[in-house]
């Protein structure tokens, strides 16, 4: 067990030292938040100042609205990245060199999920940031801020392990990158995280409410609007927790597999 | 001596129904260097994989140090090094943090990654370079840093795929000068596939020739060549004018002469058991005494390349170029372009 776990930091250890020193990624990074609640927070201004938008937003400011939404847009967009780095592990060979060492073999998935976790939370502290120079105030307070990190994360975490399994039986990028775009573009626009449910067509809000985008965004956008009402934050936080427990599995059982020959 | 590597009967089917390996067996003493010769698609990586523990074979008895590695795979993780075919390192990484993760990846403390990573990296003259990214090595380098991580564990049996696959005729024979200085210094025994003759001839105290995944012959690379009947002398004579058979006669007295054979215009074949070089003035004494003339002398000594066309009936030459090689090159040259 403790060497699952510093085997798992290792593997996420070099992928997080690739991160910080890709300095144009991690601005861009930083300057990525600040486009999308600048340009799309102006563009809508004018929907909110509608009194009855308002109310089918919960907020007078759209940004705080749509906040919450770029939140899980970065880690959706940002968690595929696990798989692609096994895809390419895979092709230079470093693949080979782990699964020849002595680690823990489940440490692989993990590691690439950790750092995809730690990654996102980062992104995320940066969207926070910048959403409160920009005059967004988080309803929850400093807790309600560290219970949205946490949230994203796992969100991460399920997205990561999702393209970790694919990545085991698709062997080239240009596949596995057609797939993820497949996958994250309509789970992101049939989910809740830039317009409300309410004022969606009925087939559209219809596949809202079962996007797990819409689970995650919940929470975080009830924590940013109103507060702690528990009632609210609890179903989404256990269909977050209980998809990064099944993902995290399933990743660990489709790579066990895919590497056993 | 006691033995490093035993396989028994390997057989190695993949869920393809590809037979990579099919029923072979050889030991390897401790401390030699062994060579496994052939061409691409022989069963050479597949050998090693199943030995180190990355493939599970289908059939056969291995032991490393006495250990069955079905049983241990972990202990057998410990007790060997491996740098593959591709070398694989990072090249967002510094040597150092690449060498680093590696003794991590062996479970090894801070303080000895420490020590030992200095230690290898000057083995391999890398240490000066150690903090820079690798993007910026040499094709020579990024191999000299992937052979140092497989001895970061100081393991007892080294296993190295294709050392020196794609790299230039000088480069190669600097790696060559490390892998002979591990085994003198360290008495480490060493495992590697080629198909480079001179690399088996240079290298290896044995050589296991296989082809189609069996072993088609196994001995110490002289022993093998010495196999094929000795050196060839080929000689063209002028002015025999009815002295040729005391010359034939004078050429069988010569100790180390096998056989000569005439197709009667002057020109002759003689089989050398060895030494054709110190056999060459004899003829020249014997031809000057009943005054014949030499034209032309020729000396050919059999190579690998002719112990490989024997025993497999074709030249590794033509098997060499594969798709698997041109790809994989073409494919170091875009990365090295990045």
């Amino acid at each position: 067990m403790t060497t699952l776990l510093s085997d798992t930091w290792f593997v996420a250890q070099r992928e997080l030292i690739k991160f910080f020193r890709g300095k144009i990624r991690v601005v861009i990074t930083l300057i990525q938040p600040v486009i999308w609640l600048g340009l799309m927070g102006n563009m809508m201004r004018g929907l909110t100042n509608n009194p009855m938008a308002a109310q089918a937003f919960g907020t007078g400011n759209y940004l705080t609205f749509m906040t919450p939404g770029i939140i899980l847009m970065t880690v959706l967009f940002g968690g595929v990245f696990g798989g692609v780095s096994i895809v390419w592990d895979r092709r230079i060979g470093y693949l080979e060199k782990l699964l020849a060492a002595p680690i823990h073999r489940g440490a692989i998935p993990f590691g690439k999920t950790l750092a995809m976790m730690i990654q996102g939370a980062i992104q995320v502290i940066a969207i926070m940031v910048i959403a409160t120079l920009m005059g967004v105030r988080f309803a929850s307070g400093f807790g309600g801020i560290l219970y949205i990190l946490f949230l994203a994360m796992l969100f991460s975490g399920i997205l990561s392990s999702l393209t970790l399994s694919l990545a085991a039986s698709i062997k080239t990028m240009e596949t596995l990158m057609a797939i993820v775009n497949l996958l994250t573009l309509p789970l992101m626009f049939t989910s809740n995280a830039l317009f409300p449910t309410s004022v969606m067509p009925s087939w559209l809000a219809a596949i809202a409410r079962i996007n797990p985008v819409t689970y995650a965004v919940g929470p975080i956008r009830e924590l940013t609007i109103s507060g702690w009402h528990w009632d609210k934050i609890l179903p989404g936080t256990l269909v977050v927790f209980g998809l990064v427990v099944v993902f995290m599995l399933g990743s660990q059982v489709v790579f066990g597999h895919a590497t056993t020959e | 001596m006691s033995k490093a590597i035993e396989v028994k009967d390997l057989t190695k089917v993949y869920h393809g129904g590809v037979r990579a390996v099919n029923g072979i067996s050889f030991d390897v003493e401790e401390g030699e260097i062994f060579g496994f010769l052939g061409p691409n698609g022989a069963g050479k990586s597949t050998t090693i994989k199943v030995l180190i523990g990355l493939l599970n074979p289908t059939a056969g008895d291995l032991h490393i140090n006495g250990v069955d590695i079905r049983r241990h795979p972990a202990e057998i993780k410990r007790a060997t090094g491996y740098a593959a075919q591709e070398t694989a390192i990072d090249d967002r990484l510094t040597g150092q943090e690449n060498i680093t993760l590696q003794g991590h990846f062996y479970h090894l403390s801070r303080q000895e990654i420490q020590t030992r990573s200095a230690e290898v990296l000057n083995l391999f003259d890398l240490y000066s370079r150690r903090n820079d990214l690798t993007e910026t090595y040499s094709g020579g380098m990024l191999k000299r840093l992937d052979i140092a991580e497989a001895l970061i564990h100081r393991p007892r049996i080294l296993f190295l795929d294709e050392p020196t696959l794609g790299l230039d005729v000088q480069t190669r024979q600097v790696i060559w000068g490390y892998i002979e200085r591990l085994r003198r210094q360290q008495g480490m025994t060493i495992f590697l596939t080629t198909h480079y003759m001179e690399e088996a001839d240079a290298l290896c105290d044995r050589v296991a020739i296989i082809d189609h995944g069996e072993i088609k012959a196994l001995d110490a690379p002289a022993a093998l060549k010495a196999g094929l009947g000795g050196d060839l002398i080929r000689v063209q004579l002028a002015g025999l004018d009815g002295s040729a058979e005391s010359v034939v006669a004078g050429i069988r007295t010569i100790p180390q002469v096998h056989e000569v054979e005439s197709d009667g215009n002057g020109r002759y074949r003689i089989i050398v058991r060895e030494d054709g070089e110190k056999v060459i003035p004899k003829l020249f004494s014997i031809c000057n005494d009943v005054g014949v003339r030499i034209e032309t002398v020729s000396l050919k000594t059999p190579t690998l390349d002719d112990v490989y066309l024997h025993f497999t009936g074709r030249q590794i030459r033509e098997a060499e170029e594969s798709q698997e090689t041109h790809v994989r090159s073409r494919f170091a040259r875009r990365r090295a372009r990045r």
